[in-house]
């Protein structure tokens, strides 16, 4: 641990306070019932998607025996999904990558916050070192702290969120802002378990394929989206049977349709 | 002239040093926290341990693999020898974690993942060093990523008292994720509930 790194951690703290004392607020009344923080009754602004191709570039990410490369796929139903919301409903769609390229983690969620999305979801192919794996599964963010360290943290938070401000001083500032990004997506933890239970429904009725179900993972890529997130893992592309089915333009389409009926039925929830 | 300016010149330089010395000094003390953190590790620990007189002594740790059967990590034991610190056990249960499976379990490590260094904070933090092979040898996807990391996170919380959490570094270095899923940048506590009964 460099002397930078430290830090960084120690900012991390105080800054994820400071963030929660800023996005909490519009995020957690919502629990009691209240339209989400990013419903717009005043339709000026069109919503936004912001879906993400997995991987990208020098980055193939997973690849099969057969020789699919994870990146070709993740692009070819992102493409399909995009051209699907364009069609029928009245949201803009941005695409973190359109074409073969680098895009940093990082990144990828700050287009989301730049764009100030609506929703972020990110398409993987999976793939394990057990010959056997298989099926579709839909991730959302776990943030690694223990129940305990949450309870303590919102307690702390309760008590001193209007003190921390004078605690960040002007030279950490740029930590602020990475860590801003950082830990934005706990607000919003909710609502992505939410959107990742009606994805996997309509995975589960239209691929036909293992239900592995919705899970929490701490995905990078997650981590810093201001809005609602998921991660779809489509299919194994190191299972030989299920990596000629995601080559197959067929099954892309339905797995861009599946996510295109999960998301419909998740904004029914928050017109 | 310079019969007079003699006297002071010794104490300028005396004086010029001490300032160099006083500047050394503080660098000293800020910086190289990294070295603070690694002999805190080496010193906190050790000495509860025997120094390792008997080197036949031995002690059985359990290992997480996968199986071709369920989506779970399984324990497998193993004998380690024993100390002198538990960052060394640690070290050498992660090396048998590489070697992989003696029953028909299978690695969630590529078989060419070194293991360079563990270190372990007095807060109960150990900090695994790979060698870039870790990241170089296998294309990750999510789930071969999760294994991989929750491998070695329960593989030493669970055999290790001291260690509370634990964080993976690459050639030395902090490394945002493995392949592109799994944050790298925090700690990890331990999860069992991946973990099969």
């Amino acid at each position: 641990m460099t002397d930078k790194e430290r830090k960084v951690g120690r900012g991390r703290l105080l800054v994820s306070l400071l963030l929660l004392a800023g996005l909490a607020r519009p995020a957690f009344p919502q629990t009691a019932g209240n339209p989400g923080p990013r419903s717009r009754s005043d339709a000026r602004k069109p919503r936004t998607v912001v879906i993400d191709p997995g991987h990208g570039g020098i980055e193939p990410g997973a690849r099969g025996k057969l020789g699919t490369v994870e990146k070709d796929i993740t692009l070819a139903i992102a493409l399909k999904l995009k051209a699907m919301i364009e069609k029928n409903m009245a949201f803009q769609v941005v695409l973190t990558r359109d074409k073969d390229m680098d895009v940093p983690l990082e990144n990828r969620a700050a287009i989301a916050n730049n764009q100030k999305a609506d929703v972020f979801i990110s398409i993987h192919t999976n793939s394990s070192r057990q010959k056997s794996a298989e099926g579709s599964e839909t991730f959302f963010l776990s943030t690694g702290a223990t129940p305990d360290e949450e309870t303590r943290r919102l307690a702390y938070l309760e008590n001193n969120s209007s003190r921390i401000e004078d605690h960040v001083d002007k030279t950490s500032e740029e930590d602020v802002k990475m860590i801003l990004w950082d830990m934005a997506q706990t607000a919003y933890i909710r609502q992505s378990s939410q959107l990742a239970e009606m994805i996997q429904a309509e995975l589960n009725s239209l691929l036909g394929t293992r239900n592995r179900g919705i899970k929490q993972a701490p995905f990078k890529v997650l981590t810093g989206a201001a809005c609602p997130a998921v991660l779809i893992e489509a299919a194994f592309i190191s299972n030989p049977e299920e990596e000629k089915k995601l080559a197959s333009d067929a099954f892309q389409t339905s797995v861009a349709e599946a996510i295109y009926r999960g998301l419909t039925k998740y904004l029914q929830l928050y017109p | 002239m310079a019969d007079k300016k003699n006297p002071w010149k010794p104490a300028l330089i005396l004086g010029v040093l001490l300032v160099v010395l006083a500047v050394l000094v503080i660098i000293f003390f800020t910086g190289g926290e990294r070295e603070k953190v690694r002999r805190l590790a080496e010193a906190g620990l050790p000495k509860a341990q025997p120094p390792a007189g008997e080197p036949a002594v031995r002690k059985t740790v359990t290992l997480f693999f996968l199986s071709d059967d369920d989506d779970l990590l399984h324990g497998e034991t193993r004998e380690i020898a024993v100390g002198p610190s538990a960052a060394d056990e640690a070290e050498r249960a992660l090396a048998e974690l590489v070697k992989g499976s003696a029953r028909s379990l299978i690695s969630p490590l590529p078989a060419e993942t070194r293991v360079r260094q563990v270190f372990i904070t007095k807060d109960g933090i150990a900090y695994v060093d790979f060698g870039r092979e870790i990241v170089d040898k296998f294309s990750y996807g999510s789930s071969s990523e999760l294994s991989a990391v929750y491998a070695v996170v329960n593989t030493l919380a669970f055999n290790f008292k001291s260690v509370k959490k634990v964080a993976i570094l690459v050639e030395g270095a902090e490394k945002e994720t493995l392949g592109g899923h799994v944050d790298l940048t925090r700690p990890f506590p331990p999860d069992y509930s991946i973990v099969a009964k």
